[in-house]
Formats: structure tokens, C-alpha cells, sequence
């Protein structure tokens, strides 16, 4: 007849915890608004919105309209187009804080984000001038509706300058899955997202963000205990005698029998 | 404090260098003209033979010539009319006149924002005379920016 017998050996460890704030972010994009100041052709608004999912996590989303007209001139005298657009976006996904909860406290990110775009935008082209060996021609494209898909990464980093009030910067790296507007007509300019013309659009984005903190979570930054499991399958009768000697051999379970406090 | 100064200024540093660079212009390097583009075969062989003489122009441009009696590398690079749905060239092999002529539709097509947009076409049908040529076969009927040869001039 056999008989298990296990012999637990716990260690207790000096349990090391923070507070971590769990917040919601409000904020903007405030680059697109300085642009506008030297670039009139071109106005972005972009508002912010996350919520901490836990110290690592947090769910973001965020919602822009843009408004851009852009001339393309090959010399003074030269229009080759003129190209109007407008429209909405939104972006949703996750950011991940690269930072210990430790180290982040709630207030510093460095970190990459990844998300999911969608644009509703409407443009025009009242001008396209082509010249070639038969001369000048011009051709012209009317108000045309369309939503544009595309994925974004974007590592960046953000601090608490004051309490509660964050700034910080990513670059968004920003990858093109449908245009909405066919292979030949891709758009020039395509809200929150960029250059249209290319498949992969870099960016850059600067926010200004207020947090709102909701809840307070307690964070163990060291564990607990520590479970050492030693399990040895023996016969009743040697057993008896061999755990007798030892369980007396063993330094950790003689501590443990004799004192049960922790090290 | 002291630490929020210090991030705050790495922050305003990083994203201004970051900034700056975002606004530069870039300068067009694509190719924007869409050429018919057209090789030269040994009717007997059917092998490459590059005319000695070629001399091509549309009808109604014979004052600008697309090729005078040069000896090109091939292919031949024909430019069609946007305005149009269809043109028509004399072409001079060896000294031999012959007239092609082109009937096909066009679409407008974004090359990239800095090169603006080009004209691509769809030939649908191509009419020859055969004083030189022998036969004429399309290959392509696709005329964009590709370097893809669309049509084979036997002669």
C-alpha cells in the first residue's frame, strides 16, 4: 500500500505594495491647432478620451474632424490640381504603459498604442491640369463621398506636469487597409490619417490632457509568499522512518516546525 | 517638482525636433506619364530589331516630332491624347511611312500628392497601314506608368 506524502515548505515575503490612481483622460491634439496658425488651408481639431483599464492597460478613443485644401503648383504659372477635402474620424484601441506601476505612478507613460481608424470625409478636385505632347488638357472631379479604413502604432510618452494635467507626444505609425475611393482616385489628404496617395502615412501628435482620477487600486509589486511543493511517493513503513529523519535534516522545515515564522 | 520640470522639458524638446520635421516638403520622383510603349520585331525572325531610322509624330503635329529619324533604345514611348478618345501617328521605319492610329478610354489616376495626377488609358482597338508594318499585336492594353510593354510592331 502506498501513501502520498506531501511536505509543504511556505517562505513569506515581505509584502511591498503602491496605490495606483486609475484615471480617465480627457484631452486634445494640440499640434493641428498650431499648424492652422502658419497653414490656413489646414484645420484639425482632435479630442481625446482614455480610460485606465488596469496599470498596464488603458482603452482610448478618439474623435477629429479635418478640414484641408491643397494647391500643387509645378511652377507659378502651372496649377496641376486643387484638391479640397473634409470629413470626420475616429480611432479606438489600446495603449500599453511599457513603465513599471512602480516607476509610472499613475502619471508617466512610455509607451505604444495601437489602434483601429475610420474616416468619413468628402472631396473635390475642382482643377486637374495634365500637359503632354498634345498640349494642355483639364479635367475635373466633383464632391465624392467615401470611408477610408486604416491601423495605427504609436509609440509615445506622456508626463504630469502639473497635478492632473498631462502632456505628452506619439508618433503615429499609420498603415492604409482600404482608401474607400479605388486604386486611381486615392485621396490626397485623408482625415486622421494623412497622406492618402501612400500605404503607410507617418504622423505626429501632441496632446494636452487632463486626468480625472476614479479609483484607487492596490498594486503588490513583490509577491506574497513563496510555495516550494515537494512531493515524494514512498513506501508507509520507510517513509515513516525516512521523513523522520529528514524532515529533522532539513533546515527550512526545521525552522518551519519549530518557529512558523516567516524569512 | 523638480522631477515633473525635467519631463516636462525632455517632452517639449523631443516632440518640437519631432514636429519640424513633419512639416518638410518632399519633390516628385515618380514616373507621371503614361506612354504606349512599343517594340520592334523582325516579321521573318520575330526576333528584336530596332529600326535604323524612326521618325514618329502625331496627325496634325508635324511640326513637333516625337522621335527624327534617331535610332532609339527601345521601347517607344507614344503619347496619347487626354482631351480625346482616340490618336493617330505617322510613323517612318527605315524611311517607309505608315500611319497607327489608337482608339481607346481614359481615366484620371493619382500618382502621389507631390507628382499630382496622370492620365491613364485602355486601348480598345488599333488601326495600321502596311507599308513597312507587317502586323501589329497588342500585348497590353493597359497604357498607365508601369514599364510593361503594350503593343509589338512586326515589320
Amino acid at each position: 500500500m502506498c501513501l502520498v506524502i506531501s511536505s509543504i515548505t511556505t517562505r513569506t515575503l515581505a509584502q511591498d505594495t503602491i496605490q495606483f490612481p486609475m484615471k480617465f483622460r480627457l484631452g486634445f491634439e494640440a499640434s493641428g491647432s498650431a499648424k492652422y496658425f502658419y497653414e490656413k488651408d489646414r484645420a484639425n481639431l482632435e479630442g481625446y478620451f482614455s480610460a485606465d483599464i488596469n496599470e498596464k492597460f488603458s482603452g482610448i478613443f478618439i474623435a477629429g474632424r479635418s478640414d484641408y485644401s491643397y494647391a500643387r503648383y509645378r511652377d507659378s504659372s502651372f496649377l496641376m490640381y486643387d484638391y479640397r477635402t473634409k470629413g470626420f474620424y475616429f480611432r479606438t484601441g489600446i495603449d500599453v504603459n511599457l513603465l513599471k506601476p512602480a516607476r509610472s505612478q499613475g502619471k508617466y507613460f512610455i509607451g505604444i498604442g495601437f489602434r483601429y481608424g475610420i474616416s468619413h470625409f468628402t472631396y473635390e478636385i475642382p482643377i486637374i491640369t495634365h500637359e503632354n505632347y498634345w498640349g494642355r488638357s483639364q479635367t475635373s472631379v466633383s464632391s465624392t463621398s467615401a470611408w477610408a479604413h486604416f491601423v495605427e502604432l504609436t509609440p509615445g510618452v506622456r508626463a504630469e506636469v502639473f497635478k492632473n494635467l498631462s502632456m505628452g507626444w506619439t508618433v503615429s505609425l499609420r498603415k492604409m487597409i482600404d482608401p474607400g475611393t479605388g486604386s486611381d482616385m486615392k485621396p490626397v489628404y485623408l482625415p486622421g490619417y494623412g497622406n492618402g496617395s501612400k500605404s503607410f502615412s507617418p504622423g505626429f501628435s501632441y496632446f494636452i490632457i487632463w486626468s480625472i482620477p476614479f479609483k484607487t487600486k492596490r498594486i503588490i509589486i513583490q509577491p506574497k509568499e513563496e510555495e516550494e511543493v515537494d512531493e515524494t511517493d514512498q513506501n508507509q513503513n520507510q517513509n515513516q522512518n525516512q521523513n523522520q529523519n529528514s524532515d529533522m535534516m532539513r533546515p527550512g522545515n526545521f525552522r518551519q516546525q519549530n518557529s512558523g515564522a516567516p524569512f | 517638482m523638480r522631477r515633473s520640470l525635467q519631463a516636462f522639458v525632455v517632452i517639449i524638446i523631443s516632440g518640437s525636433c519631432l514636429f519640424l520635421n513633419s512639416c518638410l516638403e518632399v519633390t516628385c520622383i515618380d514616373e507621371t506619364e503614361a506612354y504606349v510603349k512599343a517594340n520592334f520585331y523582325s516579321y521573318s525572325t520575330g526576333k528584336p530589331l530596332v529600326p535604323d531610322s524612326l521618325t514618329l509624330y502625331g496627325i496634325d503635329m508635324e511640326n513637333v516630332l516625337i522621335y527624327d529619324s534617331v535610332k532609339i533604345t527601345p521601347p517607344a514611348l507614344i503619347p496619347l491624347r487626354d482631351s480625346t478618345n482616340h490618336a493617330a501617328f505617322v510613323i517612318r521605319i527605315n524611311g517607309v511611312n505608315d500611319t497607327i492610329e489608337f482608339i481607346y478610354s481614359s481615366y484620371t489616376h493619382l500618382v502621389t500628392k507631390e507628382c499630382g495626377y496622370s492620365t491613364y488609358h485602355n486601348i480598345d482597338t488599333t488601326y495600321f497601314t502596311k507599308h513597312a508594318i507587317d502586323s501589329i499585336s497588342t500585348k497590353n492594353k493597359s497604357i498607365t506608368t508601369d514599364n510593361v510593354e503594350n503593343i509589338s510592331i512586326y515589320y
